[in-house]
């Protein structure tokens, strides 16, 4: 039970980091291995989309670009909840749903951006558990003007 | 300086070739009589071949006029397109945006339909209608259809209108050698936006812009070739630009392309901007396709399109797919800086805001950062439109004096 909780924590985390664009606290809490995909399904297309895809080293590289590129500001909030945790020797796979909230700056007014699944790796080897892979599969496909953070 | 409310309002110091009145971008009337002129009589891009590569697949379509489409591929393989509106008591006949149906069956009273838009049967048709009619009175209304420029599916709801030949006339001929092979579509995603179409596709028609980009600034701007690009106009409002060889290296995190284009030199970006909201842009390994559908004066719905080649590996594949989300994806490094961009000219031209006009006025020889791609699409519209954009509600403001350089 400790291990499942240290487990769903490690998730909560993430989203915590990622909502305080804390980069480097989220990717402290990634393994080296650590791969990022996003992907979605296009029933218009009939086909699975990648939309982002990057190793650990890629996921750094963009998140120090940020502050070359002109981006929305809006904040970001995830609100996660973990459902299912499987584990298998030193790693667990955990699955989890995810909402993101988009908050203007202007006004502060709160709209539901998007909803997806979160299908994680965790690596268990001893000490804290760390993310190796993270799959973001997208529900809401349209995302207005997009965004430059990823969920 | 800054300006009073009558230097606000005053024509701008150019040719009236060089602006616009920024009421174009919010009028309501004059917004659905684009629809009417514009839109309605011009081919436009509603999907691309391998979306429906098989007996019997269709895609549907909302054509930017609103009229709802079903394209579908018949048995004999031809492409065509009908109406999504069931003859009978004006229903949605077919619901998901793709699929495969051999016989399109409205849900509601059971009507059915062949891929050739005949009515096949009509449910308890002589209880109902003796001889007073039958399935050969309700056919769908076809809509003109063509497929070609690389495979894409037009449309054009005018029974009257020139073919698409005609309508594209040379403005393709750039991209001609490129489109040999068949393509796929790997991507696609719709975006809609609180601002008008055409700022969108001046966007699209405009380099100078590129500042907003720090992507295009390293890997374009700041690299030789770029400022020898130079724009090309063409009949009925299309418009393109030459190719230069992007330095992808020169990013941090990106690298030269692997995978290219046959024919196109590595690195090589050509556009091809069609009148009045489609964009062809082949840059190194990628072909996106942009299609502008207004939903109102301050409202639009892009479909983006990714295509690699159908003869690509997986591995080919997945290169296509990371170069073209790095810069185009939906999280990619361009592509939320430009729908930011029209974003914010929405914002700040919505009605009641008192923006009044948009300068197009820069002139470089056609080279990069002219605006000659926008005054070409400007000139089509008040041809289309019969008066001019920088005059579009007959106020006849007088030309002012030009600036002198």
């Amino acid at each position: 039970m400790e291990q499942r909780q240290k487990i769903e924590e490690l998730v909560y985390r993430t989203c915590l980091a990622l909502d305080d664009r804390d980069f480097k606290g989220f990717l402290d809490l990634c393994d080296e291995s650590f791969r990022y995909k996003v992907t979605a399904y296009s029933p218009e297309i009939r086909k699975d989309m990648v939309w982002l895809d990057h190793d650990k080293k890629g996921m750094e590289t963009l998140f120090t670009q940020l502050p070359r590129h002109n981006s929305d500001h809006s904040p970001l909030t995830r609100h996660a909840t973990v459902y299912t945790v499987k584990v298998n020797g030193t790693q667990a796979e955990v699955v989890s749903a995810l909402q993101v909230f988009r908050t203007a700056l202007d006004g502060g007014a709160t709209e539901l951006y998007s909803v997806a699944r979160l299908v994680d790796t965790v690596k268990l080897d001893g000490g804290d558990p760390k993310l190796a892979q993270r799959v973001v599969r997208i529900g809401t496909r349209q995302l207005g003007f997009g965004s430059h953070i990823p969920f | 300086m800054a300006k009073s409310a009558a230097e606000w309002n005053a024509s701008p110091k150019f040719p009236v070739t060089h602006y616009v009145d920024s009421r174009i971008y919010t009028d309501q009337a004059i917004f659905q009589e684009e629809m009417d002129k514009l839109f309605k009589p011009s081919w436009i891009i509603a999907c691309h071949e391998s979306e429906i590569a098989n007996a019997y697949d269709y895609r549907l379509f909302t054509h930017p006029t609103g009229v709802p489409l079903i394209i579908v591929r018949g048995e004999d393989m031809k492409v065509r397109s009908f109406y999504n509106i069931c003859p009978h008591r004006g229903n949605t006949i077919l619901y998901d945006p793709a699929g495969n149906a051999k016989r399109m069956t409205c849900i509601f009273h059971a009507w059915s339909f062949d891929s050739r838009g005949n009515c096949v049967d009509i449910s308890r048709a002589e209880q109902g209608y003796q001889d007073r009619f039958c399935k050969e009175d309700a056919g769908l209304r076809e809509v003109k259809a063509e497929v070609g420029f690389g495979g894409f599916v037009w449309v054009n709801l005018d029974d009257a209108s020139c073919t698409l030949a005609e309508y594209i006339g040379p403005a393709l001929d750039v991209l001609a050698p490129y489109m040999v092979e068949p393509m796929e579509v790997f991507h696609f995603n719709r975006a809609i936006v609180d601002t008008n179409y055409k700022l969108w596709h001046d966007t699209n028609s405009e380099f100078y812009h590129d500042f907003v980009h720090y992507f295009n600034r390293i890997t374009g701007m700041m690299q030789p070739g770029y400022f020898d690009r130079k724009y090309t106009a063409f009949p009925n409002g299309h418009a393109t630009v030459g190719s230069m060889q992007i330095q992808y290296d020169k990013y941090e995190g990106s690298k030269e392309r692997a995978v290219g284009w046959p024919g196109l030199a590595p690195g090589g970006w050509y556009m091809v901007d069609l009148f009045p909201g489609m964009t062809y842009n082949l840059r190194t390994s990628v072909l996106r396709i942009d299609t502008a559908i207004p939903l109102g004066p301050n409202k639009v719905a892009i479909e983006f399109r990714g295509l690699g080649l159908k003869s690509d590996t997986p591995q080919q594949r997945a290169e296509r797919v990371r170069d073209h989300n790095t810069i185009w994806g939906p999280f990619g490094r361009n592509l939320h800086e430009d729908l930011l961009a029209v974003h914010g000219q929405g914002r700040a031209m919505r009605k009641g805001t008192d923006s009044r006009w948009v300068i197009q006025g820069r002139e470089e020889n056609a080279t990069i950062h002219d605006e000659v791609g926008m005054r070409h699409f400007y000139a089509e519209w008040g041809r289309r439109m019969g008066r001019p954009a920088y005059d579009p509600l007959r106020e006849n403001r007088p030309e002012p004096a030009r600036a002198v350089a």
